[in-house]
């Protein structure tokens, strides 16, 4: 077979086989595009002599309502599931910035993690099956439309959040779940004397919010004022009446932190609950870099206020979003321009990965962004990992370097 | 499906490590352990040479480490000697998994038992892979939290061995299976080096990779768990139903309705007969099948979902509806749940449980598929199943000393397998593969298919040396050796 060249949009699972073989014998390196909404995570590939678009790829192949699960192929964009789940009250809690162009593989291959998942788990748990492409062409089932499944190794989860580089994920099968009937967002700003206390009262609250972030910036993604110490946002879903009671519990925990005032927002709440989702990535261009942090709750905010501290030793602008509930930190670093950022970038660096040794940058234009410690401190298992990599891909065809350790 | 008994086990030599005699290797076993810890009398082995299965072969010798290090010792030991390793919680299995197939060393984890940190802000506790899952529970309790995971085992089977199934539950319609639950694992590799894996890590979910593997990528030493905050409210309702198709009808009803219940459990006529004859649980004797739903929640929820049940369960033909009024009432419904399976020795002396799942809206199809092939092979069965999950356990009862009915047996759990898949169903749908259902693994994926996930254990196991002669289906073994 020819070797193939420039950008290609298999329609089927048959096509992309067909494609993958043929760039893996003939030595061509490719890279995998989806809705190219996270490709600002981790490293951009080492080379790319072919690009796969999976956006043909799309559709819903099976939609099993009284079932509670559907299939839909690796391209479909994450917001045209949703609307399709929202007519029969169901959805899938992936919670993916920009869900009108982000699509369901990339999304999970990128292992997209939101903060409604201390509530409803992580995307991989609604994953029941799947059907992937290796390099060699070689199509591979696992799991199938059934809730409980144990035969064989979970090979599903394994390939969320690989980025590709394991094989490419042609389609998904997934478990939906009843939509909450209501959801309610408050704003509240917090003064810097009531920030800890707020938040360890919202964390602690008896009716879990779906969400709960502290938002420092971010004004012309998300909107709201704040004065400058920056506002929380809690997101509430359930049933009426545990909404009601939900919503008097979050007044008086901020209360007794001394939180001044709330602002509620019913009409359009998810959206505006969509609208922080989609600040995680927003980027503003080659003068802003966006890293994450994913560790256990342990003081977010405390953690956010400390990088802020950092940020401005080196004279750059900060913001952040503490996320209350699952305890992760995303940090947008900036400067006027990019030169000033690029001056001050390494540097800065390492200095928050002195603080933060798991930080991972999760968006980033500017040039030097390989020059930094991307995916932040290697897991132990790094070695399996590589032993993995090697064993699916052995002629690292698919997205050569652009995961973690240089897989 | 096949009973080991009827299998003569020959072991290929040409698979097997060379490596040196048996002497060698207790005398180094015993030297790492002392002998305390090493076990090779003919009445020892006996006890490792089963799981809730069936029997199978014995080991060469069986090791209890208390750490570890230990773990990591017999691993590099077993290496150099080539004997496989078979780790080992407390063998409820109902596959043969933690059977040795072709004898090796067991590893008990009987004496890895301990909570060894909790942190409750994080809600997450480190156990080792000995600890019995209930005791987690228990121990969390006094501080509002609970482990969710709840096999029916959960006095007896071990953390280790819930994570290497990756077990389910009763309530597990809600809270998830295992996987959903481990956050992070201490393992030991087929060279006897220690690896661990987190979910905040970077790089690939290895978790993921090793929950349900059952004991064939890696032995699990240790692992962090993820606990819940217990729910404000418990509602437990028994509806009881004519015949089991009015009640599996009810349960699709329920599911298609979007109401999640935290329990959703199905029992036919001879269990709950059975069982009510056992403990006296407070379930009705002359039902054709009873639905036993657990809501747990906020109050107010838990009231609209009890309504909205009990509605549906009455539009489906339920003949009497009742709700546990006490703690003391819940705990006897699901004390007689959980202990149905051993209850059975009341019909016969042995029982068998096939375990398989099927779509939701199926279950009365599945339902009709196992009634019939139990009388096609004049075969008792009862049900006692995850109804909220499509997952079904017949139970199917019979004597072992009679051959003829160990093929009745034989016969009718293929059947229910067959009519599964053809359902759009799977052939497990929580108690595993192991050595029971390896052969049957071709019935639902391709060769390819099979070939990808001998490519993760091409990785973790090049030698076959862990847990071999599992999961995969025999005409796989040989060339599988070769590592890449
Ligand atoms: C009455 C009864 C009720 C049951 N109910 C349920 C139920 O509701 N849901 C359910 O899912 N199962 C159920 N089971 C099946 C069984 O209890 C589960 O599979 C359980 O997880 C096995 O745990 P165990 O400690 O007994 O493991 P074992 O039987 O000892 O081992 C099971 C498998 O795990 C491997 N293994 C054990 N420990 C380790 C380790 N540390 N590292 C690596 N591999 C290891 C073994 O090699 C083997 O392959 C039931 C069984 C019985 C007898």
């Amino acid at each position: 077979m020819k070797a193939l060249e420039g950008r290609v949009a298999p329609a089927s699972a048959q096509e992309l086989s067909e494609i993958l073989a043929c760039c893996d014998s003939a030595g061509e390196k490719v890279t995998i595009v989806g809705g190219d909404t996270l490709s600002g995570m981790g490293l951009p590939p080492q080379r790319a002599d072919v690009t796969l678009l999976t956006t043909a790829l799309n559709g819903v192949v099976r939609n099993e309502r009284a079932d509670c699960t559907m299939s839909a192929l690796a391209g479909t964009p994450l917001q045209s599931i949703a609307t399709l789940l929202a007519t029969q009250s169901q959805f899938v809690p992936i919670d993916a910035p920009q869900a009108r162009s982000a699509t369901l593989g990339g999304t999970l291959a990128a292992g997209w993690l939101g903060p409604r998942r201390h509530l409803y788990g992580r995307p991989r748990d609604y994953v029941i099956g799947s059907t992937v492409v290796l390099a060699d062409g070689t199509v591979a089932r696992a799991g199938g439309m059934v809730v409980k499944n144990v035969a064989g190794y979970d090979m599903s989860r394994l390939y969320v959040g690989s980025f590709g580089t394991l094989g490419v994920l042609a389609q998904a099968n997934l478990k939906t779940m009843p939509l909450p009937p209501q959801a309610r967002m408050f704003f509240a700003p917090l003064p810097e004397h009531t920030r800890a206390r707020a938040c360890v009262q919202i964390a602690a609250l008896a009716i879990a919010p779906a969400a709960a972030l502290w938002i420092d910036g971010f004004r012309a993604a998300i909107g709201g004022d704040d004065g400058a110490e920056g506002r929380i946002a809690v997101l509430l879903e359930g049933s009426a009446p545990a909404l009601e009671r939900a919503t008097r519990d979050v007044r008086s925990a901020l209360g007794r932190a001394g939180v001044p005032d709330t602002f509620v927002v019913d009409a359009g709440a998810r959206q505006s609950f969509e609208r922080i989702v989609d600040a995680y990535v927003a980027s503003l261009g080659e003068r802003s870099i966006t890293y994450r942090v994913l560790k256990p709750v342990q003081d977010p905010e405390t953690s956010a206020v400390a990088v802020k501290e950092l940020a401005r030793h080196f004279g750059l602008r900060f913001e952040s979003i503490a996320d209350v509930m699952n305890g992760d930190l995303l940090l947008r670093i900036s400067a006027s321009d990019s030169r000033r950022l690029g001056a001050k970038l390494e540097n800065f660096d390492d200095a928050l990965h002195d603080l933060e040794p798991r930080a991972q940058v999760v968006a980033c234009a500017h040039p030097h962004r390989t020059n930094l410690q991307v995916w932040g401190a290697p897991p132990d298992a790094l070695e399996k990992m590589r032993a993995l990599k090697a064993r699916f891909d052995p002629n690292n065809t698919l997205n050569p370097g652009r995961f973690i350790g240089g897989i | 499906m096949t009973f080991l008994s009827d299998y003569p086990i020959t072991w290929d030599m040409d698979c097997q490590g060379g490596g040196e005699r048996p002497g060698v290797l207790l005398e180094r076993l015993i030297g790492a352990l002392g002998s305390d810890a090493v076990k090779t009398a003919p009445e020892d082995l006996a006890v490792y040479s089963f799981d809730a299965y069936t029997d199978g072969g014995s080991p060469t010798a069986v090791v209890l480490p208390a750490s570890t290090q230990e773990v990591s010792a017999i691993v590099k030991i077993a290496r150099d000697c080539g004997e496989p390793i078979v780790a080992r919680g407390a063998g409820t299995g109902l596959c043969g998994g933690a059977v040795p197939i072709v004898g090796g060393i067991t590893l008990s984890f009987a004496r890895m038992n301990r909570i060894l940190e909790l942190d409750l802000r994080n809600r997450r506790a480190r156990v080792q892979a000995g600890l019995i899952n209930a005791d987690l529970s228990r121990r969390v309790a006094p501080s509002g939290l609970f482990y969710a995971p709840d096999p029916s085992s959960q006095q007896i089977s071990t953390i280790g061995g819930n994570i290497a199934t990756n077990a389910g539950g009763p309530h597990c319609l809600s809270y998830g299976t295992t996987v959903n639950h481990v956050v992070g694992l201490e393992v030991v590799d087929d060279r006897g080096e220690v690896f661990s894996t987190h979910l905040d890590d970077t790089g690939y979910d290895l978790t993921a990779a090793l929950v349900g593997s059952e004991g064939t990528l890696g032995v699990v030493t240790s692992a962090w768990l993820r606990l819940m905050a217990l729910p404000e409210t418990v509602r437990v309702c028994v509806a009881a139903f004519g015949d089991i198709d009015s009640a599996s009808e009810a349960v699709s009803a329920i599911i298609a309705a979007g109401i999640l219940p935290t329990a959703l459990e199905m029992m036919d006529a001879v269990i709950t007969a059975t069982v009510e004859a056992a403990f006296h649980a407070g379930y009705p004797t002359d039902a054709g099948a009873v639905l036993l739903v657990e809501y747990a929640g906020l109050t107010e929820d838990a009231d609209a979902a009890q309504a909205a049940i009990h509605a549906i369960a009455m539009r489906h033909g339920a003949t009497s509806w009742k709700s546990a009024r006490s703690e003391a009432e819940r705990a006897a419904l699901w004390a007689g749940r959980k202990g149905a399976a051993g209850a059975t020795g009341r019909i016969a002396p042995n029982y068998y449980t096939q375990d398989v799942c099927v779509p939701r809206t199926k279950l009365p199809q599945a339902l009709c598929a196992v009634q019939r092939a139990a009388s096609e092979n004049g075969v008792t069965v009862g049900n006692v199943f995850h109804a909220g999950d499509g997952n079904l356990h017949p139970l199917l009862m019979y004597d072992r000393r009679d051959r003829k009915q160990v093929a009745a047996v034989v016969d009718t759990g293929n059947a229910i397998l067959h009519s599964a898949i053809e359902l759009g169903g799977t052939i497990s749908g929580e108690h595993g593969i192991g050595w029971e259902k390896r052969d049957a693994m071709t019935r639902v994926y391709s060769t390819a298919d099979l070939a990808t996930m001998g490519r993760v254990r091409d990785v973790f196991d090049p030698a076959r040396m862990l847990n071999p002669e599992k999961i995969f289906p025999s005409g796989a073994r040989c060339p599988e050796v070769t590592p890449q």
